[in-house]
């Protein structure tokens, strides 16, 4: 497959999503979509509850199958991949997940040393030796010992950054980072996405909101989710002077537009 | 109309066929993973502590007393034909073919196989196990397996300890409430009971074992629908592997250990 560029940043797509359908039962999620996400960028996918953010992500690493369509990670079409062989285009991903999903029997050391004990053949002082890093980058330098349940929202999301970035991931993916944090701690979630972005050259971030005043600092590019395709994108620029009914309802929050509750 | 019905037909079959599909799946692919690196003796060693050595005290509690009032019962009944002498063998061959599988099935489905299903259905319903697949660490090698195997295990070495214990609570009874001397009280217990019996007692409750294992971690890798999904897998995991182990425990006794 040529290499696809991603109209909006000109910058080339790392991923792109080329037709996708998926349907759960009589519900059809996706209906067509198409999507590139440019290499070494921040791009963000906004959308309303339920409209299938995370359905969207979770193709991309092969979670759910598309019951049409193309994704492609680089030269791989997941789409028409064996299991066997999406394991290795897994290895390339780092994903934070909604509620963070740490797991509940291990303390956040362990969680976030468990895909390199899993998967490297590190000794196990170089595995607590990185991890303790990348906790101290996150902010939870001291909080090695505490299970998930014993964490605050923000902080549980922070160690699940942590997990996520453990490999050295080409690719991160943030399913909600915001979502039920308060303004100060959303600004810090923010910084640590941008900060995470910048100290890793060549990383590729992809975030789900569903808050687009809290996405604009953030994006290099925005995709706006309806209906299962991609209604809008572009830069946030081009969201703050849109003069789209549908953009402009959700930048206001308004009731009132073509978007009904 | 006339499609809607076919469809609600067609549906009252393809429901059963799916699921028994995916339970297939899980099964099968938890037995396959067998083979699979990596072995997780670790995570089988600690299931098997909470499925087996977790349950030993209500295990001992039940066929004590199991053991103890099926004497006290069948004592009664002997006497009134003065054949008190069948006690001991009568409850020996009972406990060991049936009553001990069976009732160590029924617990554990009840204590451990609810508290798998259970705790898979948050892993499921909390995205842990899609952060398993995420991180390219198959669910079924990590969660399942282990939970298979110590479940398959821990049954058969539970029954054991019940046919002892339950036969010391017979004992006891005969003994002590009873009165019955102790000669009266083995010499058709030894007589009666073979290895044989205990031997496909054992092989039942690793059936059994293997049928708890797989129908909860099914019910729990399948769970839909945040807290209250979970309560459903939990107890439909209950049901289900009660009414299997008591169903299969007919075919069982039938058709290969007559
Ligand atoms: N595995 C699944 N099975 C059935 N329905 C699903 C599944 N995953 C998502 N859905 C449905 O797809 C729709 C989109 O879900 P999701 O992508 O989670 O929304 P959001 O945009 O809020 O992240 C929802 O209506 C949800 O119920
Ligand atoms: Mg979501």
């Amino acid at each position: 497959m040529s290499e696809r560029i991603d109209p909006v940043t000109g910058e080339p797509a790392s991923i792109s999503y080329v037709n996708v359908h998926k349907s759960f039962g009589t519900q059809h999620v996706l209906r067509g979509l198409n999507l590139a996400i440019p290499r070494g960028k921040i791009t963000v996918i906004i959308g309303r509850s339920g409209t299938g953010k995370s359905v969207t992500i979770k193709h991309v690493m092969g979670l759910l199958r598309p019951d049409k369509g193309e994704i492609w990670v680089g030269n791989d079409n997941l789409a028409t991949m064996r299991d066997r062989d999406l394991r290795t285009v897994r290895n390339r991903f780092g994903v934070v997940f909604q509620d963070a999903a740490l797991f509940d029997s291990m303390n956040v050391l362990d969680n976030v040393a468990f895909p390199l004990r899993e998967h490297s053949r590190l000794r196990d002082r170089e595995v607590v030796a990185k991890v303790r890093g990348l906790l101290a980058q996150v902010g939870l330098a001291g909080a090695e010992l505490k299970l998930p349940s014993q964490l605050s929202g923000g902080m549980r999301k922070r160690a699940g950054l942590a997990r996520a970035l453990v490999r050295d991931p080409e690719f991160v993916l943030y399913d909600e980072p915001t979502t039920g944090l308060d303004p100060i701690l959303t600004a810090a979630m923010d910084k640590l996405i941008v900060d995470t972005q910048e100290s890793r050259p060549g990383i590729t971030s992809v975030v789900i909101s569903h808050d687009m005043h809290a996405v604009l600092g953030i994006a290099d590019k925005i995709a706006m989710l309806v209906d299962g395709v991609v209604a809008h994108e572009g830069t946030p620029e081009y969201f703050k002077n849109s003069k789209d009914p549908l953009v402009h309802q959700f930048l206001t929050g308004s009731l009132d537009g073509p978007m009904k509750v | 109309m006339i499609v809607r019905a076919i469809e609600a037909i067609g549906r009252m079959f393809v429901e059963p066929m799916e699921e028994l599909g995916r339970v297939t799946h899980i099964g099968g692919r938890g037995l396959l993973n067998l083979f699979i690196p990596p072995i997780r003796i670790r995570h089988t060693i600690a299931q098997l502590e909470f499925i087996g050595v977790q349950s030993l005290p209500i295990i001992i509690l039940t066929s004590f007393f199991t053991g103890g009032v099926f004497t006290l019962q069948s004592f009664k009944a002997f006497q009134l034909f003065g054949a008190q002498g069948l006690v001991g063998g009568t409850v020996g061959v009972a406990l060991t073919r049936e009553l001990a599988p069976t009732l160590t099935g029924l617990l554990v489905a009840g204590r451990a196989g609810s508290a798998m299903a259970a705790e898979i259905g948050a892993m499921r319903v909390s995205e842990q196990i899609d952060a398993l697949d995420a991180m390219a660490i198959d669910p079924i090698n990590y969660l399942v397996k282990p939970r298979i195997i110590a479940a398959t295990l821990a049954a058969p070495l539970l029954t054991a300890v019940f046919d002892l214990i339950g036969i010391f609570g017979s004992y006891v009874v005969a003994i002590y409430t009873l009165r019955m001397s102790y000669p009266d009280f083995m010499i058709r217990l030894d007589d009666w009971v073979d290895w044989d019996d205990i031997w496909g007692g054992l092989f039942k409750a690793a059936v059994f074992g293997l049928i708890i294992g797989v129908v909860a971690c099914y019910k729990g890798f399948y769970t839909k629908g945040g807290a209250v999904g979970v309560g459903k897998s939990t107890t439909s995991s209950v049901v289900v592997s009660s009414v299997m182990i008591l169903v299969s425990n007919y075919f069982i006794a039938r058709y290969i250990l007559p």
